[in-house]
């Protein structure tokens, strides 16, 4: 039992008291408070709590270390997942908020009048949900056992009982707020270490500012290695699949479940608006750090590690190779380490950085604290959204219509202590990559729920057979590409796996369009209402005829 | 409650029909279209990063971010203009009561 570790638990024990304390402050008390969080969430602070829901394990975790790793490559991650909120806050939140519903899949049955497109879409909310749950528990059980050094499934069940507690205590409303603190703990941790080496590589504290100088200086390096420079575009894929995998990541943010629902816990669709413009900049925070991060990363690695002797190396590197995500091989027995026989995993870029530049155990520990926040506000943003499809899409609007508040309350209180096991449980032996994983759930979030919203706030002649159609092909055809790229070695424009959301998409839409001009257009009050989703709150649209309320 | 004038409701849902059509083009230009001559653009650089990774690792970024602030103030301004201005929030109800 040493400092370090005396420091990382006290930091996740003080945070984690912190969390409690603001969920049983704001315990859910209504069945709105529990969904929606009672639509009172002002849009800076929601902008905060969507940004500590939005980031996860993934990206606090693997972020910067995909960035390094691949290079000019990994930054299709970067613009795919912070260009998601165009399309979100332009097309689909604002006027979701004023259709005013619970849940994703009670927009979709209600809008197209039909109970089989709700239950499928309570279905994917399950399956999407679930698969992105399973790779937060694992990622928390990870940080946990590498820094408090006791076994990664103890760690997992340590965060699955924290989760459980947490979520079906407070709801939603209990979860905004402790997003909030989430938010502020996960990007100071981010921040702290960026910085720190900014100061001690160039002098200079404002890292997105000097990391260019950093740039250069590794591209003479690289050129003397002759190995394939780190500023060179897709030197690891085609330039086909960083743009299909762009899309993925973009209509699959758009049209992920956990993510929408934030935008109904405020008031308004101009809350809505603001709400999108602060989580971007709050998400931008990290999004633009990352880059700064990795490029950091590499240069300390390849001048102050590479180029040691093998029997001489820094103390920091046992325990990382112990783990088998990082293997120096000696490959021409010289006895010195060079950068090319250094292979590093994604996953330990960030974790391992700070004992890499020496920042101290408080940093280390900060970061430890950090990436516990990621991975535990992601999943309980995660919990609430298959929660409130089990208790709400399936067991209140299809099973048990006249279940009473407390009934349905206690419902939704379960199903996350149920989801949360069953999830812990698949996560203590994790079924692959927790980035692969990630990236698939995005593909299925844009192969299903992405067009059959779009078409839904956009196109009036969008009806029920329609949707239906669209949904199952979309999620056909992203699970079929994905399993022909990935086990048939079958792509198109050297397209992979990560980026079958393109074509799940593409097929959905087509399928949705096909069939509901081939069958009857909706009713006309259906219609009227998705004329009336084109404008705020004060106008309404009725028979033809527009009213305007009156101004207070 | 009053009857308000069709063209006044269509024109406020084109013009913002409009804006949003704008500002994707704009995003989709900072993103897709850099990409797509990252090649030939490499040449260029700001800070010394080549212009296509700056855009990928902060301009994309940076610019998506403007134009949601920008998206947020100009909307504001064209529902005032079109005297749509939000009711004291206190009395909003809630549109999701149990139906």
């Amino acid at each position: 039992m040493d400092a370090q570790f005396l420091v990382s638990l006290g930091l996740i024990v003080v945070t984690f008291a912190l969390y409690i304390g603001i969920a049983i402050y704001n315990k859910a008390k209504e069945t709105s408070d529990f969904y929606v969080a009672g639509r009172g969430v002002p849009p800076v602070f929601n902008g905060m709590a969507i940004g500590a829901d939005w980031m996860s394990a993934a990206s606090f975790i693997g972020l910067a270390g995909t960035v390094m790793i691949l290079g000019y490559d990994g930054l299709a991650y970067i613009m795919g997942w912070t260009g998601g909120y165009l399309l979100l806050t332009f097309l689909l939140a604002p006027q979701l908020r004023k259709y005013g519903r619970y849940t994703v899949p009670e927009f979709i049955g209600d809008r197209y009048r039909s109970n089989t497109a709700r239950l499928i879409a309570a279905v994917a909310t399950i399956i999407i949900s679930f698969t992105y749950s399973v790779g937060q528990l694992s990622g928390s059980g990870v940080v946990i056992g590498r820094l408090l050094e006791v076994d990664t499934m103890i760690g997992t069940l340590i965060g699955v009982v924290l989760i459980a507690f947490y979520s079906a205590m407070g709801g939603m409303k209990g979860i905004t707020w402790t997003q909030v603190a989430q938010y502020l703990v996960l990007i100071v941790a981010y921040l702290i270490p960026v910085i720190f080496m900014s100061m001690q590589l160039t002098q200079n504290p404002v890292p997105w500012l000097s990391y260019g100088e950093v740039i250069s200086e590794m591209r003479s390096i690289d050129q003397e290695l002759g190995i394939s420079e780190y500023i060179v575009p897709f030197t690891e894929a085609s330039k086909w699949q960083f743009m299909a995998l762009m899309f993925t990541l973009m209509a699959g943010t758009a049209g992920l479940p956990h993510v929408i629902v934030r935008f109904y816990t405020v008031k308004t669709m101009k809350a809505a608006r603001w709400s999108g413009a602060w989580a971007l900049l709050f998400i931008g925070l990290l999004y633009l750090s990352a880059p700064a991060y990795a490029a950091f990363s590499r240069f300390i690695l390849m001048t102050e590690v590479a180029g040691s002797s093998l029997g001489n190396l820094p103390a920091w590197t046992q325990p990382w190779v112990d783990t088998g995500k990082l293997s120096l091989a000696d490959g021409n027995s010289d006895g010195v380490l060079q950068w090319t026989e250094l292979a590093i995993s994604n996953d330990i870029v960030v974790m391992a950085t700070p004992e890499i530049a020496n920042l101290g155990i408080f940093v280390i520990g900060l970061m430890a604290a950090g990436a516990m926040a990621a991975a535990l506000s992601t999943a309980g943003g995660l919990m609430i959204a298959i929660s409130a499809a089990l208790s709400h899409d399936i067991y209140y609007r299809s099973i048990n219509p006249n279940a009473s508040e407390k009934k349905r309350l206690s419902v939704g209180r379960w199903s996350i202590v149920l989801a949360t096991v069953v999830a812990g449980l698949i996560a203590l032996n994790p079924p692959g990559a927790i980035t692969q994983i990630v990236a698939w759930a995005f593909a299925l979030a844009s192969g299903s729920f992405f067009p059959a919203l779009l078409l839904g706030v956009w196109w009036r002649r969008a009806n029920g057979p329609g949707v239906i159609a669209g949904m199952i092909t979309g999620l056909s055809v992203t699970l079929g590409y994905i399993f022909a790229a990935k086990y048939g070695g079958f792509t198109i424009l050297g397209i992979i796996d990560t980026g079958a959301g393109v074509f799940g998409a593409a097929a959905a839409i087509i399928a949705n369009i096909t069939v509901s001009l081939l069958t009857a257009p909706p009713s006309k009050q259906t219609q009227d209402e998705v004329t009336d989703l084109r404008y705020p709150e004060q106008i309404q649209y009725k028979n033809g005829e527009y009213y305007k309320k009156d101004a207070q | 409650m009053k009857k308000m004038d069709p063209k006044q409701a269509k024109a406020y849902f084109r013009l913002r029909t409009t804006l949003i059509m704008i500002y994707l083009g704009i995003g989709v230009l900072v993103s897709f279209g850099i990409v797509l001559f990252a090649e030939s653009l490499s040449s260029f650089t700001v800070m010394g990063i080549p212009l296509p990774y700056y855009m990928g690792s902060q301009g994309a970024i940076l610019t998506f971010i403007v134009l949601l602030f920008f998206n947020a103030v100009i909307s504001d301004y064209v529902d005032e203009k079109f005297g749509l201005v939000p009711k004291d929030s206190t009395k909003e109800t809630d549109q999701a009561a149990n139906q």
